[in-house]
């Protein structure tokens, strides 16, 4: 999730039946972002997001 | 004067779901990205990849994109989701 | 008739409000108390049960039930005339082409653009003559409103919660209006859209905020038109270059003139297509240049199809000033038109696309 949709993402798992899902948070907006920053969003989004793919 | 008034919102909740098993490792996995295909989001799958290959010892990486980035991720995508070891997906702008 | 909601009891007028705006369920006004009688009353004029299912919301899997919609139209202030229209705005509303959940979602910030049609209009005193985008009758007005407060508290629509609007617009409160078939010497825009001039009809679309031109210096189609056609163009270049339907509503000043030189609908929408387009490296020239990248010679226009014009004829007796209404986002929502009736066994209503057909 980008930063500005955290409170979206946490409705959308209570009402999808999945409450307290767990999400890796990177910097908001995505769009306007460099290529250089984009790389820091990807790096920040795997070093949360891999411990939530793994046991 | 007492009003008897009723709930305007749904009663019903949706039914709670259940998370797919977690794996032992990324190392050699599959890994599938469904992207919402707005602006900035190719670099950005690009590096997530990179790095998944690199850093993590990802095998395969499958990117798919939404054709509408308002709208649930279409019949196709969701079924090929079981195809892959691990699906990362994002809500951004 | 019974009904399923759970019911709360309050002492005064004042605390029923004080329980609706603390738990959430309002637009910030005050709402008129849904007591089980007002809500049975709505159901019985559409002969309809309250566990009647108006259509399952795809995203979640929710049933949307017809007490549910009573319950909030009469806290909009709707009376029974008025809930067979909220019915068939929200069975609109919830085919998949208006993608509802994306069109109330969304930073974009529309507003669900509700058109009444047919002998319905003056059943209810919507005639759409002056004001008719604002507060011209208490119809359209409680009518918009309800379709708000059933986003709001069937599917979450609150803002901050699924309704992500940057700023969406005023519209948000209420959006409804009645094309005037007073002295309409064109077809009516649900006929336009393949229904019977006799049937009752709503239309839906995901719609920005109304964008006013006004031109009162020329009789000539063309020019008039070109006014029109001028303001889409702006809001290609500075909202969105997605294209879709627009709606155009056209005073009775500016249509007489139309209609004085034989130029019906379709003529209109045909005139529009062409002159409403831009080049894509138009965007540069307003800041966007960094999207328009090895294209600056595509042509966008605004619509794919002349026919996804919709052409509504509205407003009071005097004045040159129109409106050109934006679709949301083009291509990803689509304008739905459905007939009113209050038929429960039968096969759904045909519904009318937007798109080419």
């Amino acid at each position: 999730m980008t930063t500005n949709f955290v409170s979206a993402a946490e409705l959308m798992a209570k009402v999808l039946g999945m409450p307290g899902y767990d999400f890796a948070i990177i910097d908001h907006p995505v769009s306007s972002a460099t290529d250089a920053g984009l790389r820091e969003r990807a790096i920040a989004a795997l070093k949360q997001g891999s411990a939530m793919l793994l046991r | 004067m007492i009003f008897r008034v009723l709930d305007p919102t749904p009663e019903k909740t949706a039914p709670l779901g259940q998370k797919a098993p977690r794996l032992d490792t990324l190392r050699g996995k599959t890994v599938g990205f469904i992207s919402n295909g707005k602006e900035g989001t190719k670099a950005f799958f690009a590096h997530m990849e990179d790095v998944l290959r690199k850093d993590y010892g990802v095998a395969n990486v499958v990117l798919r994109a939404k054709p509408n980035y308002s709208a649930p991720a279409p019949a196709a995508i969701v079924g090929e989701i079981k195809s892959w070891d691990a699906v990362i997906s994002g809500i951004g702008d | 008739m019974q009904l399923a909601s759970r019911t709360y009891e309050a002492d005064s007028i004042a605390s029923v409000q004080e329980l609706y705006h603390s738990n959430g369920w309002t637009d910030g006004l005050p709402i008129v108390p849904p007591t089980e009688d007002a809500v049975r009353a709505c159901l019985e004029r559409v002969m309809m049960t309250p566990d009647q299912l108006i259509g399952i919301e795809p995203v979640r899997e929710l049933p949307i039930t017809a007490e549910k919609l009573a319950i909030n139209a009469v806290m909009a202030g709707c009376l029974p005339m008025h809930f067979p229209v909220v019915v068939t705005a929200w069975m609109a509303m919830m085919r998949e082409e208006f993608l509802m959940h994306g069109a109330t979602a969304s930073t974009g910030g529309c507003a669900v653009l509700v058109v009444i049609n047919g002998p319905i209009r003056e059943e209810i005193g919507a005639l759409g003559s002056f004001n008719a985008l604002g507060n011209s009758d208490r119809g359209t007005a409680v009518i918009g409103r309800a379709i708000r407060l059933c986003l709001i508290n069937l599917m979450d629509v609150r803002p901050g919660a699924i309704d992500r609007s940057t700023l969406g617009h005023p519209g948000k409160y209420s959006y409804c209006v009645a094309e005037d078939e007073d002295d309409l010497a064109w077809t009516t825009l649900a006929e336009q859209r393949g229904l019977p001039r006799e049937a009752s009809a709503v239309t839906v679309m995901a719609a920005g905020a109304p964008r006013q031109i006004m031109n009162e210096w020329t009789t000539k189609p063309e020019e008039i038109l070109e006014t029109f056609a001028a303001e889409m163009r702006a809001n290609l270049r500075h909202y969105s270059i997605h294209p879709g339907n627009y709606a155009l509503i056209i005073p009775k000043q500016l249509r007489e003139h139309l209609q004085a030189a034989k130029w019906s609908k379709s003529d209109i929408a045909a005139f529009i297509h062409e002159r409403a387009r831009i080049h894509r490296r138009e965007w540069a020239d307003v800041g966007k240049g960094n999207v328009v990248r090895d294209r600056g010679d595509s042509v966008y226009p605004a619509m794919q199809s002349a026919d996804q014009l919709l052409v509504i004829g509205a407003g009071g007796p005097a004045g040159g000033f129109g409106a050109v209404i934006p679709p949301w986002l083009g291509d990803k929502s689509y304008a739905v038109t459905l007939p009113i009736g209050a038929c429960v066994d039968c096969e759904p209503p045909p519904s009318v696309k937007g798109s080419v057909r």
